[in-house]
């Protein structure tokens, strides 16, 4: 399926997920097509992590089904990691490997997971190191690093498995201000690229600058999409409205 | 006291000797297959399946609520009795401390593990790796550092706990100390001695296992 001869990245049906008696998402349908940049707001405790991390059963939906071109995911007898492989995620708190230098951080899932030879994995790694200003930082431990770098390390440690999508659970929450610029360039810069990227941020410029679509999440459900500057200058939502008038 | 020491030496040193060659090796036997059984026990421990879990949780249980001497006792007469096949009492004994010390290091290994922060299980999980991968690569490496100061503490207790063999009259140190004792009638040098060749075994094996600390130190969190 396709729109504006979009191929479909990823389909959500009516996607559910309780834990215990608390609904946090409460039947989400939408699509990802491919090159697209999609930001997620909304409050905390909307839901958007949880979608996020339910698009790679990082939690696994109570309900509704997640379709990664053409395969569904939350069927039981998929091989998820499989498919993991071909969707990226960058996590607030970076969780890169401290047991392992910034090259091994790399190279770790690409050698292991796709066989791909020790060299050529190594020069892979380098490049990517070095789109994100940290090949002199290759052989170093991540405890050597500031937080932006950390995250620009977990960044290209995803994209060193050549996803298809890139997830970013709030980038750049964690970091202190001064360092949250070099880790929205590079993302920018991902997603300017052509990468299907879906990000949930509390940055509202950064979303109306790179977003194709913005979706606010509240209480579990979408209460509102569309372009970024329809989204966030005009909200039809009431919901959307207050949020807006205490974030901007 | 000390010329009384040198005398025993002299004239017994090899059954001290005996005593300490049984007793590293029974404590070396016991290290080792209790690392691999608890390590197993500990992952099946994780495991989904909740009959495992509470097989498990009563196997830990009971290793943990019992008298340690009770369950030599308890393998010392069970075995010989139901196994198809001969037992020695050192063979009775080494199973008992095995099983004894596996639910420990089971535990160990579990908060160990637990310790990792969740976040590196998911970032494995993210890239595609296996959970064999994401276990061997990820989380045991950073669960080791967790892990080891208080492993290093239940091989000590392990080395002790060996002589608890000299009950059965196994070739052990603590045994050794009770020949010894009986032939001369030197109670405290005696156990002078083999205090001593314990002390001994146990420093030398405290500084080991921080040698591997500090190995593993190369990374700070």
């Amino acid at each position: 399926m396709s729109v504006n001869g979009k191929k479909e990245m990823i389909r959500v049906e009516n996607l559910e997920k309780a834990f215990g008696n608390l609904e946090v998402l409460k039947g989400i349908t939408t699509s990802f097509y491919e090159g697209e940049t999609v930001c997620i707001i909304g409050a905390s405790g909307g839901g958007k992590s949880t979608f996020l991390r339910c698009l790679n059963l990082l939690e696994v939906p109570t309900g509704g089904k997640v379709i990664f071109e053409g395969t569904e995911l939350t069927d039981p007898k998929c091989d998820i990691a499989k498919y993991r492989q071909r969707i990226g995620m960058v996590f607030q708190h970076f969780n890169v490997f401290p047991n392992m230098t910034c090259l091994q951080n790399i190279t770790l899932a690409p050698t292991l997971e796709k066989k791909i030879p020790v060299p050529e994995a190594n020069a892979k790694a380098e490049e990517l190191l070095a789109r994100v200003g940290l090949l002199d930082k290759k052989d170093e431990y991540p405890n050597k690093l500031s937080g932006g770098q950390k995250q620009r390390l977990a960044i290209v440690r995803a994209l060193a498995m050549d996803p298809d999508v890139m997830l970013f659970d709030e980038p750049t929450s964690a970091l202190d201000p001064e360092m949250v610029k070099e880790v929205l360039e590079v993302i920018k810069s991902l997603a300017a690229s052509g990468m299907t990227t879906l990000i949930v941020t509390h940055e509202m410029g950064f979303a109306r600058e790179v977003a194709d679509r913005v979706i606010f999440f509240d209480e579990g459900i979408i209460c509102e999409e569309g372009a970024p500057e329809q989204v966030l200058s005009n909200p039809q939502n009431e919901r959307t409205r207050q949020f807006l008038s205490k974030v901007l | 006291m000390l010329d009384q020491i040198i005398k025993i030496l002299s004239k017994y040193g090899y059954v001290y000797w005996n005593g300490f060659v049984g007793t590293l090796w029974i404590s070396a036997v016991t290290v080792f297959f209790a690392t691999i059984v608890g390590t197993l026990i500990a992952i099946a421990r994780m495991s989904k399946l909740k009959i495992v879990n509470a097989i498990l949780n009563v196997y830990i249980e009971v290793l943990r609520g019992t008298p340690i001497l009770l369950q030599l006792y308890f393998f010392w007469i069970f075995l010989p009795k139901y196994m198809p096949f001969e037992l020695s009492d050192l063979q009775c004994i080494i199973v008992a401390l095995i099983v004894k010390a596996s639910s420990y290091v089971a535990e160990i290994i579990r908060a160990g593990i637990q310790a990792v922060d969740i976040g590196q299980t998911e970032a494995a999980l993210s890239l595609g790796l296996s959970k064999k991968n994401m276990m061997t690569k990820v989380i045991l490496p950073q669960a080791i550092r967790n892990i080891l100061p208080a492993l290093g503490n239940e091989f000590i207790t392990m080395i002790k706990q060996a002589s608890l063999a000299s009950t059965f009259f196994v070739a052990e140190l603590t045994t050794s100390f009770r020949t010894v004792q009986s032939i001369t009638f030197m109670a405290i040098p005696a156990i002078m001695i083999a205090g001593t060749i314990y002390l001994a075994l146990t420093f030398t094996l405290s500084r080991l296992v921080g040698v591997f600390e500090r190995r593993l130190q190369v990374y700070e969190r």
